[in-house]
């Protein structure tokens, strides 16, 4: 109880100070007379008197100090003291306080941002029952790892795996148009990507509005738990194809187009001509186990209706349906899974020996976010968070040197309170509160940053995509967890760039200190020399990270200077999404084609439109092909491995339309083109790949394989037994934008018998402004047709590599040049610090006769040794940056020297400059008045 | 202080309690002189050690202390022993007494075998 009683009183101690303050001075004040006074008595002088009882009592601001401890609670008592002289220190200097405020602020934030964007898109757990116990399951083949699975595989093994609780199907959408829906204007192009400087393809003006719906079996929602918003979720018995036409809305769908109207449910939307009713609604953001929430959710079946698949489609074996993911039954692991399907995609290939599936399964964790994320998507995430890991860094060491430079100028004023009886850890105590009071107020500062730099690129991103992407579901604000990370990543940044400071300022050697002597001559070697590994290290980043963004950004123009083999620019690219709504025969949508050509080649300014089964970048589709003359003369190899080819059916005018010349050989003649006799174009590498020295023309080769390929629907891969080579065109990169293809064959489009989507016309200039009367022309022939259209050039700019390095090259850019900013002000401060420091020894230098340029050098070059050792450091980190950047930088040395040089130059320069201006001071200096000021 | 500090720290509490027990009302200059005093040479630490002790034993509601005049005329806080200091003086006083037979006891050569 008693001790209970201490510690409110003492808790109580910490206030009303002034009063104990005084009543304290007065009661050490009156015991010190009283000694004195019995010293008299007892015959000392009244010198020796006052000097015996200060002894004896231990000095009278030690014993304050002993009492004040007590007083108060100690702890608390000192945080508010140090709080409250911290926060007076800060209004003392308010330039130095933004600064390191600011700095800090901009790392966390920038740092917090990312960290939420990341955490949201991969970490956040999915919102439905269980995930941990979810798994996806994939087909594998030599080609690769995520293949999906057709309709009847996946009804094989949902009904004969026992691994599998439930086994569910997922299929992304195609293009569905409504006559109900109002018709919504293609926005401009949106900012951000102009800014970045892709374009992604927007619809024709006047085209149909296509709508984002994605298939789900029966049992889907009920797998993943899901509770609609309103009305009910898609059943196995809505997955029927006798059963009524349903659909699911999305919340995000509901709210844009329906203002969350909730008469919606039980309503009827007509979708590709067909009545689906609506069952029900999705809370908003409703992902189940998806990338993105799409409009429309609705069963595999509602394809079929839809005109999406064929009912012969869903018994085909070889056309591709979806990606199954399934709940493992209680207890079963994800290998005894992967174990038990090797076993029934064995029995299926003993059962169905016709269908050429080389192929295994892979199971995959449903609630291992991180395995979603490809390889190529990777790289760019791990890059983006180490620079800006890097910048955080930047923004420490910034900090760090600062609160050096004030520490060195606030020596005298820790000697001081050394002298006067302060505990070193008392004093380490002080400036670490002072570190974490900036700590805390840039943490404060950081989080509504971050939350607006979140808002500003998800809502860019967000308004970039095509809504019947998809949207990138995000909660954007800012949660508990990620206001604790903040706190955590600025308070370990005070500790770490406090601790140094702190560490150096109370190992003040108090005499020197005092007499302000210390600063004559070399004294201060060992602060400068950490202030110099800082500034080095600032600078060492600054230079990686300017260099990246260098090499990368270069690296993007490359791409966009890079000659494919084939005209881009002059050439509009036309994708016509399969117009199933129209329920055409066959015959009917080639006329469609037809007239498509015919209307869009009759516009003034359009030479020529050519028909490909493929956009000439991008879209890959292989297929496999043998030579039937020799073998094939790439020696050995994978064996087994049949060598693939890309393809595309194309019009004859489809090489005179793009500007690839025929080297050898022949272009189709009509009656080839429109026949079906076996004959082929090949490209030069494939010549070279078959009949290397030898005449290609009138060679045979076999394309595609006797027992059919997975293709998705609507995509048959072609399969013809013996072709004749008539040509050789020109090599082309269209695989993949960095080199040239390998294999690559043409064949004519006659012999597709499938819809084509690629229309290429061929203008006079740049078809940008010919896209509107195209869109006319579009619609003119068939209003239904939804259509997106783009100059070729721009389809370049959608290649994954050239978005990569353009975004991680202006990432990279911007963080470095805060970085450089950061640097240049720390660089700036050591200089300044250390004139004013040097002044005296500087004035007795020009006493002695130097001259100013002399000194100045002296400044400079001492001043400008960290700088050079920490872009040394740079240049040597950044050749091994570089290299794993190869990827990106479409055929760009590595060790560009342009970029290196460059960037190392453009840095030495402005810091050079950073460190000039500061020491033009030192010239100033008056020897009078220098030498005076001891 | 040093190394007695423990020592004198754990006892100068009940030292000061006795003092204010025998003496009456005192300022702590007079209790640092009667302590020093009584202890002969053996306690010669710093007066100012005296003052944190004080403040304890008041935030502990042993000792209570107000503001008087002092024999040549000064004005000097004069502690004096409450209540429930008194009892606290008897309580650490036995406990004192029984510590130190006990070491006596341990200490003296002989004894524990008899």
């Amino acid at each position: 109880m008693r001790r209970v009683r201490g510690w409110l009183l003492r808790l109580g101690g910490i206030f009303g100070r002034g009063r104990q303050e005084r009543d304290l001075a007065t009661e050490l004040e009156s015991h010190l007379q009283m000694h004195i006074e019995d010293n008299l008595r007892a015959g000392m002088n009244a010198r020796e008197a006052r000097r015996q009882a200060l002894i004896e009592l231990g000095g009278v601001e030690q014993t304050k100090e002993m009492v004040r401890e007590r007083r108060g609670l100690q702890i608390l008592d000192v945080l508010v003291q140090d709080l409250r002289f911290g926060a007076r220190m800060s209004r003392k200097n308010p330039g130095f306080t933004a600064v390191a405020v600011l700095t800090l602020a901009l790392g966390i934030g920038v740092n917090t941002a990312i960290f939420t964007a990341f955490d949201a898109l991969v970490l956040r757990p999915r919102p439905v029952k269980d995930p941990d116990s979810l798994a996806s399951v994939f087909r594998t083949t030599p080609g690769g790892r995520d293949g999906w699975f057709s309709y009847p595989d996946y009804l094989y093994y949902r009904d004969h795996s026992k691994s599998f609780a439930e086994f569910t199907l997922f299929a992304f959408g195609m293009a569905i148009t409504s006559s109900d829906l109002p018709t919504t204007n293609p926005t401009s192009a949106p900012r951000f990507a102009r800014a970045v400087g892709f374009q992604l393809p927007q619809l024709l003006q006047g085209s149909a509005q296509p709508i984002g719906c994605y298939f789900v079996s029966g049992n889907y929602f009920q797998m993943l738990g899901a509770v609609p918003l309103l009305g009910r979720i898609v059943l196995p018995s809505d997955d029927q194809l006798n059963a009524p036409p349903v659909v699911l809305m999305s919340g995000n769908f509901w709210q844009r187009l329906f203002h969350s109207d909730p008469r919606v449910v039980g309503s009827v939307l007509h979708l590709n001509g067909v009545a689906f009713t609506v069952i029900g609604v999705t809370p908003l953001d409703y992902l189940g186990t998806t990338p993105a929430v799409p409009d429309l959710w609705a069963p595999v079946a509602a394809k079929v209706h839809l005109g999406g698949l064929s009912a012969q489609d869903l018994e085909n074996r070889l056309v591709i349906a979806g990606m199954p993911t399934g709940r493992l039954a209680p207890g079963v692991s994800l290998s005894d899974a992967q174990a038990e399907l090797a076993v029934l995609a064995a029995q299926l290939r003993n059962s169905y020996p016709e269908d050429e599936r080389n192929s295994s399964i892979s199971v995959v964790s449903g609630s291992d976010n991180l395995a979603a994320l490809d390889s190529e998507t990777w790289p760019v995430v791990a890059a983006a968070m180490s620079a800006v890991a890097l910048l955080l860094l930047i923004a420490c060491a910034n900090v760090a040197s600062l609160l050096l430079a004030r520490a060195a100028a606030r020596r005298k004023e820790i000697a001081v309170r050394l002298a006067l009886g302060a505990g070193r850890w008392r004093l380490l105590r002080q400036l670490l509160t002072e570190s974490l009071l900036i700590a805390l107020l840039a943490g404060a500062l950081g989080l509504p940053l971050a939350g607006w730099m979140l808002h500003l690129l998800i809502v860019e991103i967000a308004s970039a995509l095509p809504s019947f992407w998809g949207t990138i579901a995000l909660q954007i604000s800012p949660d508990i967890r990620i206001f604790a990370y903040t706190l955590l990543v600025s308070c370990a940044a005070g500790i770490a760039f406090g601790l140094a400071p702190a560490l150096q300022a109370s190992k003040s050697d108090v005499n020197s200190a005092l007499k302000e002597e210390g600063s004559a001559f070399g004294r201060h070697v060992s602060r400068s020399r950490l202030r110099g590994i800082l500034i080095a290290g600032q600078m060492a980043a600054c230079l990686v990270l300017l260099i990246s963004s260098a090499l990368l950004l270069r690296g993007s123009q490359r791409a966009l200077k890079i000659d494919p083999g084939y005209e881009t620019h002059r050439v509009a690219c036309l994708e016509v999404y399969n117009p199933a709504n129209l329920h055409y025969s066959l015959p009917r949508l080639l006329q469609l084609n037809r007239d498509l050509i015919q209307g869009v080649a009759n516009l003034p300014g359009v030479h020529s439109v050519a028909q490909a089964s493929r956009d000439p970048i991008g879209g890959i589709r292989w297929v496999p092909v043998s030579s039937l003359n020799a073998a094939p003369s790439i020696p050995g190899g994978g064996g087994s491995e049949s060598p693939v080819a890309g393809y595309s059916y194309v019009t004859p005018n489809y090489f005179e339309t793009l500007g690839i010349p025929i080297v050898r050989g022949r272009n189709f003649t009509p009656r080839e083109a429109d026949g079906q006799s076996p004959v082929l174009v090949i490209s030069e590498a494939t010549a070279r790949r078959f009949w290397t020295g030898e005449d290609p023309i009138g060679k045979r080769l076999k394309i595609g394989s006797e027992k059919g390929t997975m293709s998705f629907p609507g995509e048959k891969d072609p399969f013809v037994a013996s072709s004749e080579v008539i040509g050789v065109a020109r090599d082309v990169r269209s695989m993949d934008l960095r080199k040239i293809d390998e294999s690559y064959v043409y064949l004519p489009l006659s012999q597709t018998h499938q819809w084509t989507r690629t229309l290429l016309a061929r203008t006079d200039g740049d078809p940008t402004p010919l896209l509107p009367a195209i869109g006319r022309e579009v619609r003119r022939v068939d209003a239904n047709l939804p259509v997106i259209g783009a100059p070729l050039y721009t389809m370049v700019s959608m290649n994954p590599f050239f978005v990569a390095s353009r975004i991680g090259g202006l990432l990279a850019s911007i963080v470095g040049i805060l970085g450089l900013l950061l640097a240049c002000m720390g660089v700036y401060g050591m200089v300044s610090y250390s004139v004013a420091q040097r002044t005296r020894e500087i004035g007795i230098r020009m006493a002695l006769g130097a001259e100013g340029i002399q000194i100045l050098r002296l400044v400079v070059r001492e001043g400008f040794q960290p700088i050079l050792a920490g872009m040394l450091i740079g240049v040597a980190t950044s050749a091994g940056v570089s290299r794993l950047m190869v990827a990106t930088l479409f055929g760009l040395n590595p060790m560009d020297a342009v970029s290196f040089s460059g960037v190392s130059l453009l840095l030495g320069a402005i810091a050079l400059l950073a460190t000039w201006l500061p020491a033009r001071r030192a010239t100033e200096v008056d020897p009078m008045v220098a030498l005076r000021y001891e | 202080m040093g190394e007695r500090a423990g020592v004198w720290q754990g006892t100068l509490a009940l030292m000061v309690l006795k003092t204010l027990q025998a003496l009456g009302p005192l300022h702590g200059y007079g209790i640092a002189r009667r302590i020093e005093q009584t202890s002969g040479d053996l306690l010669a630490v710093n007066y100012g050690t005296l003052y944190p002790a004080l403040l304890k034993l008041e935030q502990e509601g042993y000792i209570s202390s107000e503001w008087g005049t002092s024999d040549n005329n000064r004005k000097a806080k004069y502690y004096k022993l409450t209540r429930a200091g008194r009892k606290q003086l008897q309580k650490e006083a036995r406990e004192w007494e029984q510590t130190t037979e006990i070491l006596a006891r341990f200490l003296t050569p002989g004894k524990e075998s008899a």
